[in-house]
């Protein structure tokens, strides 16, 4: 509209013109813009487009150097533990061969007497067994000096230690524990008889067992059959060598009034040819099983 | 005149008012707290009889009728003696004990010993020298026997209340006895003693003390029980050596050598294990005064000085165990002071030699 008012008003129109050049600029301005416009979002686009393809660049680069690193570290931790498993099978097997070692030597108190080497000298320990029985040790601590000296030790009081290291401590020292050794064993041996008899045999004894520390003086009333017809019989075992297990002297006594019969002695003399030739407990066990033999009798 | 019956004899009817007396003041010496325990050990009361008698009431009302309990069950002297043995039992550091040792002749056969034989042995024994006499019998753990004395003289009946006691442990050459008051009449239990255990000599050791269990352990060599084998857990050198000295880090111990070679040399005169008990080491010394310097009064003096040295603790060796690691004295100790539980002594007579 303006372009025809301006063509129309000659006189006014110089403005006009002028107008007109300045629309006409104006719209090439703008037509320019447009095909600028396009243009400048083209090269934003590539620029946009490089920047992506630069970025996914340094992204595929930077998943390699990670992957390369996961790849170098897993290779290095390998790497590692297969030196420390290598060790440690080592270790393991020194391990093991140590504990082995150390339950061998635990293991020789089985044979009787074992030792260990202290600072001093050595410690010998006597394990006593009666029957197969493992029962106490006994420790004797030794010091190597001349002459050879016992330490300490837990050999009891009425053992006579004095006597035999007296006799063959600083002349023969196997020959000291070995006679050391006897006397523990027949003394844990006696003790284990009266023991049993104490705790096992109580129905059959008629009062208490008489003992002494040694276990050598055995004095007890007792019955062959616990509740049955048989009368007491009084006892009295004497083990005057300190080495045995087995009693040097038997008496066995009735300690009624009236004469004994012929059935009664031969029990007697019987009982008494039993404790001489059987461990004390083993004698109650046979007569415990006479017992059932009996039952079984009168129950057929 | 009625003839007064000999020794422990009681009569039938009713129980001797000095034996009620007896039994009163036994009784009564009991403290409260310990009462059931030891009227139990006794086993005199039956159960039920103990269950008929209050035991929250006064101590002098309680003990009367514990003691007409007694006279219902016409108990006798013996049984009053059996009753302060177990309270003496009970309370044997009130005593203070000595020891003395046996000795057989050389070939003696093995030692036989029947308990019964020994115990009438020794009771005829001062009975044939002293009419007037009470002994009681208990047998104890590990084939023991306390026996209790009340001595009396030809006329005059035994003092109940000053008895002797005497510990023995069968085919062991030791017994123990309280001291008692009435020395003279110590030969006649040493022969009693020797006699009765078929030993050949008797001998009183430098060895005294209130704790039995302790006299015991030096004696029967007990108080060391630590044995190296190869079944122990804890290797000797990682124990702990008391003090210890890496408490905290920011002290340093500037003389720590020192410290060491104190605690290693304790640990081998002394050991891990604890010490047996004892009150008191006694020293008489009757040597020439010996001085470094020249001169001076006593160094002139030719006859040897006498003098009482004492060493009193509660627990004498534990307290000598810990001078040198406190750095009272220096280490090692006198071996006369070490040497207590070794030789058996705590009495010492020194002289010059």
């Amino acid at each position: 509209m303006e372009l025809a008012n301006t063509l129309s008003q000659d006189g006014e129109s110089r403005g006009g013109v002028l107008a007109h050049l300045e629309r006409l600029e104006t719209q090439v301005s703008r037509s320019r813009k447009k095909m600028e416009e396009p243009q400048s979002a083209q090269a934003e686009e590539s620029a946009l487009g490089t920047r992506i393809h630069e970025l996914r660049r340094l992204r595929d680069k930077l998943r390699a150097e990670v992957k390369q690193h996961q790849a170098s570290v897993k290779a290095s931790t390998t790497n590692v533990e297969s030196d420390q498993t290598s060790e440690i099978t080592e270790q393991e097997s020194l391990k093991r061969k140590r504990e082995n070692v150390k339950a061998i030597l635990q293991a020789y108190r089985f044979t009787g007497i074992s030792g260990k080497l202290t600072s001093r000298g050595a410690c010998v320990c006597i394990s006593t067994a009666f029957e197969g029985n493992l029962l106490g040790s006994y420790f004797v601590d030794l010091v190597m000096r001349k002459p050879l000296q016992i330490h300490h030790h837990s050999i009891p009081v009425f053992i006579p230690l004095e006597e035999i290291s007296a006799k063959y401590l600083q002349t023969n020292v196997q020959h000291f524990l070995f006679t050391l050794c006897e006397y523990l064993n027949a003394y844990s041996g006696r003790k284990y008889q009266a023991d049993r008899l104490q705790s096992d045999f109580e129905a059959f004894l008629a009062g208490p067992l008489q003992r002494n520390s040694l276990c050598n003086l055995l004095s007890f009333t007792y019955k062959a059959e616990p509740e049955g017809q048989s009368f007491p019989f009084c006892a009295r075992l004497l083990y005057k060598d300190l080495t045995t297990t087995l009693p040097t002297d038997v008496t066995v006594t009735y300690q009624g009034t009236d004469a004994l019969s012929t059935t009664q002695e031969e029990q007697r003399a019987a009982h008494e040819n039993l404790f001489f030739t059987k461990p004390l407990h083993q004698v109650f066990t046979s007569f415990a099983r006479k017992g059932d033999k009996l039952d079984m009798s009168l129950v057929s | 005149m009625r003839r007064e019956p000999a020794g422990d004899v009681v009569r039938a009817k009713e129980m001797d008012e000095t034996v009620s007396e007896f039994f009163r003041r036994t009784i009564l010496k009991i403290p409260l707290t310990e009462m059931m325990t030891i009227l139990k050990t006794w086993n005199f009361l039956s159960e039920n009889q103990l269950q008929t008698v209050n035991f929250r009431q006064r101590k002098e009302s309680l003990v009367q009728d514990l003691v007409l309990l007694c006279e219902e069950n016409r108990a006798s002297l013996n049984d009053a003696a059996l009753l302060d043995i177990i309270y003496t039992q009970f309370h044997r550091h009130q005593k203070v004990w000595d020891v003395f040792q046996m000795s057989k002749g050389p070939g003696e056969d093995t030692d036989l010993f029947d308990m019964e034989q020994f115990k009438s042995s020794f009771k005829k024994i001062l009975k044939r020298a002293l009419k007037n006499v009470t002994v009681s019998f208990r047998d104890a753990e590990e084939n023991a026997v306390w026996i209790r004395i009340a001595w009396g003289t030809q006329y005059r009946k035994p003092n109940q209340y000053k008895p002797a006691y005497v510990v023995y442990y069968s085919q062991t050459p030791y017994a123990f006895t309280s001291s008692s008051q009435l020395k003279s009449n110590l030969p006649l239990l040493g022969q009693a003693l020797t006699v009765a255990s078929k030993h050949h000599q008797i001998v009183k050791m430098d060895l005294r003390s209130r704790y039995l269990d302790s006299l015991k352990a030096i004696v029967f060599k007990q108080y060391n029980q630590t044995f190296e084998t190869h079944n122990s857990t804890t290797p000797l050198q990682e124990r702990s050596l008391g003090l210890d000295i890496n408490m905290d880090s920011r002290i340093i111990h500037e003389n720590k050598t020192e410290k060491e070679r104190v605690q290693r040399v304790t640990q081998e005169i002394f050991g891990d294990y604890p010490q047996p008990r004892l009150e008191f080491a006694q020293y008489k010394l009757e040597t020439k005064f010996k001085s470094d310097l020249n001169g001076g009064i006593l160094a002139e003096r030719e006859e040897p000085l006498r003098c009482l040295v004492k060493f009193s603790s509660p627990h004498l060796l534990e307290a000598l165990k810990s001078l040198a690691p406190a750095g009272i004295a220096d280490a090692p100790l006198s071996p006369l002071l070490t040497c207590i539980p070794n030789k058996g002594m705590n009495y010492f007579k020194i002289r010059d030699k």
